[in-house]
């Protein structure tokens, strides 16, 4: 049966005719390459290099950018984009949410001319892949206080220190990297093969097994003058990149969501238990029936989010609450849907496992749940409460 | 030189139909799709237009959401579209032939493509029917076409094998199943599309008189549904399900 998304309310009628094309195309992908290798994607702990390729040639890596060969699609249609990617595995999502709003993004707001150009066509094609180094050992929902740092020598920059945790890491050729020089956070680009620099792959992860996670290792690293980003400094520069990847996020966790309820409520249709299917129980229904209520609200939030996004009336706090909530109902969906399962829903047959697995990621990257939490404390009473001390 | 193909508009082979007071319910097919064989059509039309054999032009006669089919060709690199707009439920074959040939005129194409039949009525009527209103050599169920010089090839089943045809222009070919890919769309080809016109029109402006269909559908009705399953088990049963196997379902 051709997949059918969830959407009681209609949302995607509000969609442009382009959007809903680009949805279309994304969705065709997802059902065609990726479903049926994800498992043995994730059982081997890989990244499939051909969808890197294909999300290439269907060009929607970097999408919302303009210019530089990127798309120059709406804020709307990116979120589309991770939904659709994210029905099929949130690693396939990560890949995309990385390139385009972790490594592109930055060179294309706070980079040079010639690192536009240089960078950005190379990226949008997928022929390069970017990782985007922020976490630390260390500091992951602090990163304000990172140690990695550069030096200037003259006529090159010396990076040493090590991030943590960075998707992409060892197949990127391009690293943007965050580092302190003179004491002041810098994005700094680094290349695959730079003096100093390697990326080994973290192993034995239980949740996003379709990606890859890896180290990034500065010792006495060497670039070029030219590849530090000059128009950023401070936590603004990652921050904001992390404004724009947290908004794929609150869309990419609705389609995990559709996908677990869709196979829920199939599954519930014909699981005969107590001579009758257990869809016909009250308690399965309940079940269902608040599956369908979240993800509504979800669809309905992250669209309005998405406007916002496109008009420029909105702020960080937004986002905040967007990607917290979508993530937090889909892994309950995700577990709910495990429930309704059996132990069939430990199987690999069925995806909801696999998506519950995922979302504990995606609850924990790109901020945490309670950081979200923290921020929009903040944002409620003007009080930080991050750290010890009213300031 | 212009390639047309032309394109229908059908249920999706997996939606739903509804059957009320004796005809499709047409608001309850909840998805439409380009007819399957009318899909390698373009493809292979795509493929010629690229080999250079001249621009392409998606044609289909329909209601206003057939127009869909048509932005979605051109996001693959259809240069032109034309939509008669008109209700071709009622419609008898000579009366569609007569408008989609009055259409591939308007064009000026000399290179029909086109799927040898639809997913809803398979009458497969329609390629010939057109192929000779326009006079062009009709070469049905093709699997491949080439462009070769000034001619063309193609590639048919034949009753002991494959059979290699080759036409000069004006040609059109009805497909079967290719051993072929469909392409993808991708951003680029959608953003163009959008900025791609469809010309609409009606049989009218295209100087056909349709006139009264010929043929009347007295009624249409779902398919019976499916007897239930039934259930053996045991080796006694076997003799009575190789009786059923033989006498009823006919496979053995
Ligand atoms: C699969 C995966 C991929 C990732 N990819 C990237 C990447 O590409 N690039 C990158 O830079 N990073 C990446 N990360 C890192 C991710 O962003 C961090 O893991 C995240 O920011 C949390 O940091 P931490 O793991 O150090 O947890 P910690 O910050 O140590 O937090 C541990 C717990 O303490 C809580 N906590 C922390 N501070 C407070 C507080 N003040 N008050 C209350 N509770 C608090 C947190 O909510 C959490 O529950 C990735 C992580 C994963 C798992």
């Amino acid at each position: 049966m051709p997949y059918e998304a969830l959407d009681f309310y209609d949302v995607d009628s509000l969609l442009t005719e382009e959007e809903r094309m680009v949805r279309d195309m994304v969705r065709d992908f997802v059902d065609n390459d990726v479903l049926p290798k994800i498992e043995h994607a994730c059982r081997d702990g890989v990244f499939p290099d051909e969808w890197r390729v294909t999300l290439g040639e269907m060009g929607v890596l970097g999408a919302p950018l303009k210019g530089y060969g990127c798309p120059g699609l709406s804020y709307t249609a990116y979120g589309v984009i991770c939904r659709e990617l994210e029905r099929g595995d949130s690693g396939l999502r990560s890949f995309a949410s990385v390139q385009g709003s972790l490594a592109m993004y930055p060179i294309w707001d706070f980079g040079s001319e010639e690192q536009k150009n240089y960078y950005l066509p190379k990226m949008t094609s997928g022929e390069w892949v970017g990782c985007f180094g922020l976490t630390e050992p260390d500091y992951g929902s602090n990163p304000g206080d990172m140690i990695t740092k550069a030096e200037d020598k003259g006529d090159h920059f010396l990076i040493n220190g090590a991030k943590m945790w960075i998707t992409n890491g060892t197949i990127a050729q391009v690293a943007v990297v965050w580092a302190k020089l003179d004491g002041v956070i810098r994005g700094f680009i680094v290349e695959k093969g730079d003096e100093g620099f390697s990326a080994p792959e973290m192993k034995g992860k239980h949740s996003l097994k379709a990606s890859v996670t890896s180290e990034l290792v500065f010792q006495d690293c060497k670039i070029p003058k030219d590849r530090i980003l000059p128009g950023v400094k401070g936590l603004r520069g990652p921050f904001s990149c992390l404004n724009n990847a947290r908004f794929g996020i609150s869309w990419g966790a609705i389609g995990a969501a559709q996908a677990c309820f869709n196979s829920a409520r199939e599954y519930s249709l014909s699981r005969i238990q107590f001579e009758h299917p257990i869809a016909s129980y009250q308690l399965i229904q309940n079940k269902l029936s608040w599956m369908l209520r979240e993800i509504t609200k979800a669809q309905l939030l992250a669209y309005h989010l998405s406007q916002k996004k496109d008009s420029g009336e909105w702020i960080p706090e937004h986002i905040s609450l967007a990607k917290m909530n979508n993530v937090d109902i889909a892994l309950e969906i995700a577990r709910v849907a495990r429930d309704i399962h059996g132990a069939n829903g430990i199987l690999d047959e069925y995806p909801v496992m696999r998506h519950m697995a995922n979302l504990e990621s995606v609850k924990t990257y790109e901020g945490t749940h309670d950081i979200h939490n923290l921020i929009l404390g903040r944002h409620i009473t003007g009080i930080q409460a991050f750290t010890r001390g009213i300031n | 030189m212009t390639i047309a193909v032309l394109l229908k508009q059908v249920p999706d082979t997996t939606a739903k139909i509804a059957v009320s007071g004796g005809r499709v319910d047409q608001l309850s097919v909840s998805k439409w799709s380009t007819s399957p064989y009318d899909e390698y059509a373009l493809e292979y039309a795509l493929k010629l237009k690229e080999a250079g054999a001249g621009n392409l032009v998606a044609i289909t006669c329909g209601p206003q959401r057939a127009s869909k089919m048509l932005t979605d060709a051109a996001a693959v690199g259809a240069d032109s579209m034309l939509h008669i707009l008109a209700d071709t439920s009622e419609m008898d074959s000579e009366q569609i032939q007569s408008i989609l040939a009055a259409a591939i005129r308007h064009c000026e194409a000399e290179i029909v493509l086109c799927g040898k039949q639809a997913a809803d009525t398979n009458s497969g009527s329609t390629g010939p029917g057109v192929a000779s209103r326009i006079g062009a050599a009709c070469v049905g169920m093709v699997s491949e076409v080439e462009v070769e010089g000034g001619s063309f090839s193609a590639l048919r089943a034949s009753s002991s094998g494959n059979e290699r045809v080759s036409v000069s222009k004006p040609c059109l070919f009805t497909f079967d199943k290719a051993a072929t890919e469909l392409r993808r769309p991708n951003v680029k080809g959608i953003m163009m599309a959008k900025r791609k016109v469809i010309e609409t029109v009606s049989p009218q402006d295209l100087g056909v008189e349709i006139g009264d269909s010929k043929v009347n559908i007295e009624s249409q009705n779902s398919p019976p549904e499916k007897p239930p399953g039934q259930k053996f088990e045991g080796a006694e049963s076997v003799p009575i399900v190789v009786l059923k196997l033989r006498e009823e379902a006919n496979v053995i």
